[in-house]
Formats: structure tokens, sequence, C-alpha cells
């Protein structure tokens, strides 16, 4: 049993899931804002992904190279992350005119730092089918990338609802470029850099929900 | 396709049948309707499923724990979608049709296993089995079928939404199937009934809310 990375993977997992204890009883309910439920929801994708990679640990089973499903844990954080801010928030403050054109060009910076995150990834030494199922884990966090930095720093002068996230979208987008980080570490095989990145993405998975919650009390007050 | 599979499928599907156009409310008919859905999309994903272990060098371990927890949510989940688009939008009548299609899929996959697997079963493995497969199953095309009921109403967070929660069923699933596989099978008794108390809770944390 690879006891490093199941305590890696497991202290991701707590992280995550004291956001999902936090987040769940709050919002996972009808006629909560669906934003927060979402957040949860991803954080919860987060930690399923690394349940996952305990139990694949602990049965014993090899790891495969390429696809496996412990893979889908950060791209269904990142789908949700997306899916919140593109589905929820982004119509309230950007209407598509000429007038935030800048804000949506600088957002695309987002995506630009996932791109320069992969590059390691790209010419890391792990093999095609890993490479290939890394570049979808990057497309789903570029997605989500540009929603957080536009959200940064769009003016949000009718609703007041970005000004209160962006405390979360900041803490997402770093939580976004650590799981790109580690994948590198782990690519590389860098067990200094996985542990330390491991506390890092820990610490920012149980925050995210905390944070979010303030931000969405703020907004509702 | 093995004669076996279809002739359980055959077994299960033909007393429902009838039974359907029997019952006088439209609710009990869909729900009937919908079990037996899932027993028929258990029947073709078993076809999949050979499909995909042959394109994948017959290695069976992955193939259930990476590749078919994926194909057999996109299976379950297209005729919960088809229901949504053409039929109705209702997200209490999706969300009890989707139950009842995860169940109907558990039913046929574990008479399948248990045939399979006749010598060496057991009450306490039909008790694990039953419970763990049926929660699981219809907690993951619940789950997918909660992002289908905005199919209409608001699209932007349906292709999102759904792709989303189809992400989170299929990882759960792929935990399942793990976990049935290896020596920490009671896990796998014990995680979906965890999961079933907490949606038990949730629902009467709420129901409670609303009373007061």
């Amino acid at each position: 049993m690879d006891m490093e990375q199941f305590w890696g993977n497991l202290a991701v997992m707590l992280g995550a899931l004291s956001g999902f204890l936090y987040g769940g009883p709050r919002y996972l309910q009808p006629k909560k804002p669906l934003y927060a439920s979402m957040i949860v929801l991803g954080i919860t994708s987060l930690m399923l992904g690394r349940l996952y990679q305990c139990v694949r640990i602990a049965a014993g089973f090899p790891e495969t190279d390429g696809f496996q499903i412990g893979m889908l844990g950060v791209a269904g954080a990142s789908s949700f992350f997306f899916s919140s801010n593109y589905s929820q928030i982004d119509s309230l403050v950007d209407d598509g005119g000429p007038a935030f054109r800048r804000y949506r060009r600088i957002a695309l910076l987002g995506p630009l730092l996932a791109i320069l995150l992969y590059l390691p990834l790209a010419f890391g030494p792990q093999s095609v089918g890993s490479k290939a199922s890394q570049a979808v884990l990057t497309v789903f966090l570029a997605a989500a990338f540009y929603f957080h930095v536009k959200h940064l720093l769009i003016p949000d002068v009718d609703y007041g609802v970005v000004r209160c996230l962006r405390h979360f979208n900041a803490l997402a987008l770093a939580l976004g470029g650590f799981l790109m980080v580690e994948m590198a570490a782990d690519a590389y095989g860098n067990k200094l850099l996985l542990l330390a990145v491991r506390m890092v993405i820990t610490a920012l998975a149980a925050a995210v929900v905390p944070v979010m919650d303030r931000g969405v009390k703020a907004w509702r007050t | 396709m093995e004669n076996l599979t279809i002739i359980l499928f055959l077994c299960v599907s033909i007393p429902i049948l009838p039974v359907i156009f029997l019952l006088p409310d439209q609710k009990s008919r869909q729900f009937l309707g919908f079990l037996l859905g899932g027993t028929t999309v258990c029947l073709i994903s078993s076809e999949v499923n050979d499909l995909l272990l042959a394109a994948f060098g017959n290695d069976l371990l992955y193939v259930t724990t990476n590749i078919t927890p994926v194909s057999e949510e996109i299976l379950k989940a297209i005729p919960i979608l088809f229901y949504a688009e053409a039929v109705s939008d209702d997200r209490n009548m999706i969300l009890a049709n989707s139950f009842a299609m995860g169940l109907g899929f558990a039913l046929l996959e574990n008479l399948v296993i248990l045939t399979r697997n006749i010598s060496t079963v057991s009450i306490a493995w039909a008790f694990a089995r039953g419970m763990g497969a049926a929660l699981m199953h219809s907690t993951c095309t619940s789950l997918v079928g909660l992002g289908i009921s905005y199919v209409r109403k608001r699209r932007k967070l349906f292709y999102c939404g759904t792709f989303s929660l189809l992400i989170t069923a299929i990882t759960y699933h792929a935990i399942f199937n793990t976990l049935i596989q290896s020596h920490l099978r009671v896990w796998a008794f014990v995680l979906p009934a965890l999961l079933s108390l907490l949606q038990l809770w949730m629902r009467f944390g709420w129901m409670r809310m609303t009373k007061s």
C-alpha cells in the first residue's frame, strides 16, 4: 500500500469533508441559494474523488496509467465552480455589452494561467494517456479560472453580489492552481513538493465553503 | 449477450408489464414503467460493458472500477432526459422516476450477479448487495435527475449542472464498485446506507423547517 499517497489523499479528503459538513446542512436544502449549493457540491465532488483514491489504495488495487475515476473529483469541483459562476452570477454583472469587454479580455488570464501550469505536465515523464487526461482536467480548470478571474475584477455596480464573493473566487482560483501544481509534483515524483502542496490544498478545501458562506450572507443582508 | 441475462430480464419484466396498464393513477404507472426501464437499461448496459471490456483488453478490475460507472450512469440518465424533455419537467416526478430507474437497474444487476455466484452467496451477501446496490444506483440516478429537471426552465444550469452532477454520481458509483470487489466490501453497504440516512435527515429536516 502506497502510504504517502493514501495519507496525502486522506488529508485532502478530510479538508473537503469539513467543507461539506459546514456547507451541507446550510445549503443542500430547497429554497437556499443555488449558487452556494453548487459550491458545496463542488467540494463534495473533490471529497468523493479523494475518497475514491483512498479506497483504491486501501483495497490494494493498482494505480492505473491514463484515465482513472479519481481525476473526476477535480473535474467535478471545477465543473461545479464554473457552473455556479456561469449560470447563476455572471448574467447579473455582465450584460455582454461593450462596457465590460475589457474585463472579459482580462479574464482570459485565468485560462492562460491554467495553460502555463499545464506546460510542466506536457513535458513531464508520464505516459501519453496520463498527459491527455491531465489536459482534459486543465480544460475544466481553465473554464473555472476564467470566471474566478473575471469575478475578481469586474465592477459590480447594480447588485453587489460579486463584490461579496471576491474572497471566495480568490480562494477557489488558488485551490485550482494548487491542484494543478499537485498534478505536476506527482508526475515528477517530487515528494516534498507534493506533501507541501497537499497541505495547502487541504487548508483551501476546508476554507472555500466557509468563505463562500460569509460572502453569501453579506450579499443577502 | 448471455442468454441467462435475457431470461432474468424476461422473468422480471413480464410480470411488471401488464401491471403498468392496470394501475389506476399516472404516477404509479410512471414509477413502475421506470422500474421496468431500469431493468431494460441494465440489459443494454451488460452488452455495452461486454464491448468495453473487450476494448480495454479484458482488464475486468480496471473496467468495473473506472469505465462501467461512466457508461452505466450515462445510460441510466438518457431515459430520464427524454422524459424531462418530452413529457414533464416536474422535479418531484423526475426524482421519483429516477429512483425507480436506479432501483430497476439494481434489481436486474443483483439477479445477474446472484446467478453467476450461486455457490458462494449467503443471506448476508443478499442483504448487503441488495441494500447497497439499490441505494447506490437510486441515489446516483436521482442526483443526475436533479440536474435534468432544469432542462426546460434554465438551459445554462441544465447543461453545466447535469454534467457536474453526472461526474459526482460516476465517482460515487466507482467508489461503490471498488469497495464491493475488495476486502472492504462491508463498507459497500455502510456507505450507501449512511448517504441514504443523510438524505432522510435532510428531507425531514426540511419538512420540519417548512412546518415551523
